[in-house]
């Protein structure tokens, strides 16, 4: 008797699953995590702050979309920086790729604690809260989604569709019911203080997180039908959508609770401003419910897709040798990429454990700028390598698009790290282990098995 | 120097017929490929399929040639059908980067001449006229290699770190679509108790959605 394998292959993604799978990642830690600290910083004019970062990311997007229509592979920014750079880059791209989603899921845990903690107080007010209680929260539903991820792939399925479009849901009903209570006071003055600019660009890079996302979709190119035409397509469709609906919450959520105590509200801002003008809704009782509801379940969604992307980033390493094998191996167990989601996991627990929210906000935000720095620089670069690779999708406005990325995702790292040194020691630290692992890799590389096919 | 990766970074020269199903064949297992193509409606068709970086123009040309990246590649396959630009691709590619595998389409005329120039030398059209003698005699028996169909039939050595060396059949969870036929030495068919012994051949069956899994799970 033959073994059989019974274990299902991954489905094929159509562009609605291709688009889901950015606005997924996108939508959930973003909006209700940060619009109260750009609201804090950036007053009324968060909405300018979310309407420009949109714009800056949207150059990048074009880049990923070049690249994604032209190599044919899974992996995201770190594969096509692994094509066109030498090896201590493309090293150092996946090495700060895989830390900003690590450190993403961390910040998306500790959004998930605190809307957990408001929603289960709603209906039960003995769920034990405080500092201490929160980062068990958040420890626990890592623990529970880098689990899930270990053993079974079904996570990364299409699944992910119909739990973005019940986000997408509960957001325009938030929307929907909030534009009517909307007061134009509450929008002035629009620019507060005497340093707005400044204020707007050091909110730009705090909430930048926000608009990471469809980057992810580059990481299940191979998965996608059709993919040179729906990947470019999904890219821009998730990004313009998910900018529009930004736009509409963060206008409701000023609208009717003010800048102010939409920032002292934190990262349960969405759900405060909810509570002040949501209905009674049947079932759910207070209609506030259904907002803290989508909280909990958009930053476990965001999170379960930064659990994927950053071990297909540490798996994509190990595949090329860059970290090490067992990193690069499936399970033979349950056929998982089982050793890098633990690896992912065990990072996303140590920050959830070390660092204030705040902080990871920040250095997760600033790796993603750094990192789609590289990406911009990739389209260049490959450009002038290799003129006739056939390019399904070739951005119009060349150079200028790659280099406006650059320049604009600079000025946001910039000013990021200008008044907050712990962001750079940080960032700086965990680069330079990336160099010590790098270092010791190397040295330790067996000679390379003969070619075998 | 060759590329570090476990998968292949495999040069297909020509994206015609023969170029194109290989690279597909070979995408599908796992690995990493460029094809080289100078008929630029080729190319675009290459590029809708989605299994390899296109480059568009005369692999004879160093320039051109140069734009697949030899120096991080392990294999290069010259597979259009002209037999001089094989042979020139070759020795271009040997220049650059003498680690690189070489493997040349041929012809009827040529045959094996170049045999000692190169690493190996194809004639798809005695394959083809194996495949036709196959189903002339329509046998119950078939040759491996000449199968048709989609599935892939393949002999596999496992990997001496592959994550399903040394296990027993029923300790791995393979994914559905895929089958272990047999070690090789024909002994016997495999069972749930039969363990991969790693550096040993098995046949193995498999669907071409999961062969890339597939060869992951034997080959690391």
């Amino acid at each position: 008797m033959a073994q059989v394998g019974d274990r299902s292959p991954a489905a094929k993604l159509g562009l609605l699953d291709a688009t889901m799978v950015g606005m997924g990642a996108m939508i959930g830690a973003g909006i209700f995590v940060l619009t109260g600290l750009a609201a804090d910083i950036a007053g009324p004019a968060a909405l300018l702050v979310f309407a420009l970062n949109g714009v800056v990311t949207a150059f990048t997007g074009v880049s990923y979309a070049e690249l994604a229509s032209a190599i044919p592979k899974s992996g995201g920014g770190y594969v096509f920086v692994r094509e066109v750079f030498s090896g201590p880059t493309s090293f150092l791209m996946g090495w700060m790729l895989a830390f900003a989603y690590m450190i993403a899921g961390a910040l998306y845990a500790l959004g998930f604690s605190s809307n957990f903690v408001e929603f289960v107080h709603l209906y039960w007010a003995g769920l034990p809260t405080g500092p201490v209680w929160h980062i068990v929260y958040a420890l626990v539903v890592v623990g529970l989604f880098a689990l899930l991820n270990a053993v079974s792939t079904e996570a990364s399925g299409g699944a992910e569709t119909v739990v973005t479009i019940i986000k997408i849901i509960i957001l325009l009903v938030f929307a929907g019911f909030g534009a009517f209570a909307v007061e134009g006071g509450n929008l002035e003055p629009f620019f507060p203080g005497n340093r707005a600019s400044v204020s707007l660009v050091q909110a730009m890079g705090l909430t930048f997180i926000a608009f990471e996302g469809y980057d992810l979709i580059a990481t299940v190119t191979e998965e996608v039908e059709n993919p040179r035409e729906n990947i470019p397509k999904a890219i821009f469709i998730s990004l313009v959508a998910t900018v529009a609906i930004y736009l509409v919450v963060v206008w409701v959520a000023i609208g009717t609770l003010g800048a102010d105590k939409l920032g002292r509200a934190g990262e349960t801002g969405i759900a405060e401003a909810a509570t002040s003008f949501m209905p009674t809704i049947p079932l759910l009782g207070e209609g506030a419910a259904l907002i803290v509801f989508g909280a909990v379940f958009s930053t476990v969604s965001a999170l379960n897709a930064v659990v994927i992307a950053s071990s297909r980033v540490v798996f994509a390493m190990g595949r090329e040798n860059q970290l090490p094998n067992p990193l690069g191996q499936i399970s033979a167990t349950f056929g998982t990429p089982l050793a890098a989601v633990v690896a992912s996991a065990a990072v996303m627990l140590v920050s959830v454990l070390l660092l204030p929210i705040e902080q990871v906000g920040r250095v997760s935000s600033l790796f993603f700028l750094v990192s789609f720095v590289v990406v911009n620089w990739s389209v260049i670069r490959l450009r002038r390598q290799r003129p006739n690779m056939t390019r399904p999708f070739e951005m119009p406005l060349y150079p200028y698009i790659p280099l406006l990325g650059i320049a604009l995702n600079l000025v946001l790292a910039y000013f990021l790290l200008r008044d907050d040194p712990f962001t750079l020691v940080l960032g700086l630290g965990w680069v330079a282990i990336g160099g010590a692992v790098y270092a010791v890799l190397e040295w330790r590389r067996p000679r390379p098995e003969p070619a075998e096919a | 120097m060759p590329a570090h990766g476990k998968d292949l970074r495999i040069i297909i020269v020509g994206g015609g017929e023969v170029g194109f199903r290989t690279a597909q064949l070979l995408d599908e297992r796992g690995h990493d490929l460029v094809i080289i193509e100078s008929d630029p409606e080729r190319c675009q068709k290459i590029a809708d399929a989605y299994v390899a970086t296109v480059i568009e123009g005369d692999a004879t040309l160093p320039d051109i040639f140069q734009q697949a990246g030899p120096e991080t590649a392990n294999v290069v396959a010259a597979l259009s059908d002209d037999t001089l630009a094989n042979l020139a691709v070759c020795m271009i590619a040997q220049r650059l980067n003498p680690d690189l595998h070489t493997v040349m389409r041929t012809d009827a005329e040529t045959g094996e001449a170049h045999a000692e120039l190169v690493d190996s030398v194809i004639y798809p059209q005695r394959a083809s006229a194996l495949l036709a003698v196959n189903a002339v005699l329509s046998g119950d028996v078939r040759s491996l290699e000449h199968a048709m169909g989609v599935l892939d039939i393949a002999e596999v050595r496992i990997g001496a770190d592959a994550p399903a060396a040394g296990k027993r059949l029923t300790e791995i969870s393979f994914p559905k679509g895929c089958l272990v036929v047999s070690d090789v030495d024909g002994s016997s068919i495999a069972g749930a108790d039969t363990v991969l012994e790693p550096g040993h051949r098995y046949i193995v069956a498999a669907e071409p959605e999961v062969v890339q899994e597939l060869m992951r799970l034997l080959r690391g």
